[in-house]
């Protein structure tokens, strides 16, 4: 019997909505799950989703990308990269794997919200493959470092990260949750698939992959440009839900989903993938550094589509496109200087070599981030390894939950965007952050950051050392330098010959 | 005399930090105790220079011995450690 095309029949069948008998329509469609927003079915069933796929034609085709993951990493498994590898590319995947998975494991559960409690039939179908990607990135991203446990135990992060009380899982979380777990299916299509994977998913797996295969790392780059695949299309979901919003007199509304979900997003990568793309991974294998990855992938492509929907640039634009030359520089010193709180080992990525590549990407890095490197390097030279550990916390924002940072040395421009809301201060690493948080202050205002615990007496002993096991940090996974201070010693020769 | 934090932005730093202080310190040794997690850590010691504290986005300082009680300071507020000359 001859099959009938794809398109024949897809539309007729993908339109399952019905008229329910034993509940009402809100039971079946709780509007907090849903999101409807009182926009008529009738108007949600022209959803037109531009990827359309069906069920064989995805198991085929996720078969045959399983297949050739699991070959290549089979075949270069004896090859054993990771123990050649530069530390500060182990460094990169062993960040990447802590952060990433369970990530993963949670956008899971944002596709299956709309998969279930979506009012677009497109988007149901189109999520119902998109949860099933996702569940494939955890099992790919758990099993790819689980061969890497009896190396050390900072592997197993990969699994333990987000179930700790680590400050950057704490920071995953809260981002995970506020664009995933606590929306509705429709807030869900626009802030997870639409903000977050169209542009900042490319950056971590096709950024990172082109760097990856510069590096040598051909099991990583295969591993997560497969990802990537499925990334691109799942992420389409966003675009219809956002027209039919538009359509529906509620730009304001989707406007707003988009600007919170974009910082938030942006300020995640500032503290995973900046360092790792400018500081961890070693020059030769710089592709290009992370403010032009971000050009390429979340800048030219934001602005292109926004403006094609409708929509308009976030009203941030203007800071993003400064903060893109700083935040992450600093994001890269916090975690450097309070190494013993990560699970993996930062690199320090300032010899004299490197110093030179970013003062090239970034001109005035030398006068500013330079400057405390300076003060660093000279304490190492000089055997006082001491004063480059920290003895305090560093201050978190209440909104993204990472270090208040902000340009050091000449350029210093220290501030903290702080607010008094219901008797309580609160602290922000930004403008935007601010913003975010008063735009919806029940979403937010009861959430404490690690610093909140510290000070509530959640965290006993109140030392730094309480905080490091409050955070499941063992002795064999805090950090420490990547290269155990090597680096420095590519500064004496400059010294000697300056005496 | 109690514990008083304070989040501390030093002059020429790159992070804001939590400091806990004494509410019977004076301004000078807030600065002093802020600076230990700092100067010489991440920023240079500027010695012909005073640091001197102020209310966070106030441009005016606070008198060298008044004693955080007595200043308009809460708990968890965050303060500036600015290099002046005097």
């Amino acid at each position: 019997m001859a099959l009938l095309d794809r398109s024949d029949w897809y539309d007729l069948t993908r339109t399952t909505n019905w008229t329910q008998k034993y509940v009402t329509e809100d039971e079946f469609f709780p509007e907090a799950l849903s999101g409807g927003r009182g926009i008529p079915n009738s108007v949600w069933e022209t959803y037109d989703e531009p990827y359309k796929v069906s069920y064989p034609e995805y198991v085929e085709t996720q078969r045959a990308k399983d297949a050739g993951t699991y070959s290549v990493k089979a075949a270069l498994e004896r090859a054993a990269f990771v123990d050649s590898a530069d530390p500060g590319w182990v460094s990169t995947m062993q960040a990447h794997y802590g952060a990433i998975p369970l990530g993963e494991y949670v956008a899971s559960i944002g596709e299956a919200r709309m998969t279930r409690f979506s009012r677009a039939p497109g988007n149901r179908n189109m999520a119902t493959f998109g949860m099933m990607d996702e569940n494939r990135h955890t099992q790919l991203q758990l099993f790819f470092p689980h061969a890497n446990i009896k190396r050390s135990p900072r592997w197993d992060w990969a699994h333990k990260a987000l179930r700790t009380n680590e400050w950057a899982a704490v920071a995953s979380r809260s981002l995970f949750d506020d664009i995933i777990t606590s929306r509705d299916a429709i807030s869900t299509a626009i802030m997870l698939t639409f903000a977050f994977e169209t542009g900042f998913t490319n950056m971590q797996f096709l950024g990172l992959a082109a760097d990856a295969a510069e590096t040598g790392d051909h099991t990583f780059a295969s591993l997560i440009s497969s990802i990537q695949t499925d990334e691109s299309r799942h992420s389409q979901q966003g675009g219809p839900a956002l027209k039919i919003l538009l359509e529906n007199g509620r730009q304001e509304e989707a406007q707003q989903l988009i600007d919170v979900a974009i910082w938030r997003s942006w300020k995640l990568f500032s503290v995973l993938t900046g360092p790792i793309m400018d500081y961890y991974t070693p020059v030769e294998g710089r592709q290009q550094s992370f403010k032009e990855f971000m050009f390429e992938f979340i800048v030219a492509q934001f602005e292109r589509q926004l403006l094609d929907l409708g929509l308009s640039k976030p009203w941030y634009w203007d800071i993003l496109m400064r903060d893109l030359d700083r935040t992450h520089h600093s994001m890269h010193m916090g975690v450097w200087y309070w190494r013993p709180t990560v699970w993996w080992k930062p690199a320090a990525g300032v010899d004299p070599e490197q110093r030179e590549w970013l003062e090239m990407k970034y001109p005035g890095w030398n006068k500013c981030w330079g400057k405390v490197w300076d003060v660093i390097t000279d304490n190492l030279l000089n055997g006082r390894e001491s004063l480059t550990l920290p003895e305090t916390l560093p201050t978190i924002c209440n909104m993204c939950n990472l270090p208040i940072a902000h340009v050091p040395g000449d350029g210093w421009d220290g501030r903290d965007w702080q607010l008094e809301h219901e008797g309580r201060i609160y602290h922000f690493g930004s403008e935007v952050d601010r913003w975010c948080f008063t735009i919806n202050p029940e979403q937010y205002k009861g959430h404490q950051t690690v610093v909140d615990r510290f000070l509530a007496g959640l965290i006993q002993p109140a030392t730094l050392e309480g905080a490091l096991k409050y955070m499941g940090l063992g002795p064999e996974e805090m950090g420490i330098d990547a290269h155990d201070y090597s680096w420095i010693e590519k500064f004496r020769p400059t010294k000697s010959a300056a005496a | 005399m109690a514990t008083f934090p304070l989040h501390t932005n030093f002059d020429g730093d790159f992070v804001v930090q939590l400091v806990p202080v004494d509410s019977d310190d004076i301004m000078d040794t807030v600065a002093e105790k802020c600076a230990y997690h700092t100067v010489g850590r991440r920023v240079s010691p500027q010695p012909e220079k005073v640091m001197r504290v102020r209310k966070h986005g106030v441009e005016e300082f606070y008198p060298r011995d008044m004693k955080v009680s007595d200043s308009d300071l809460r708990p968890t507020e965050t303060i500036d450690i600015i290099f002046a000359d005097e």
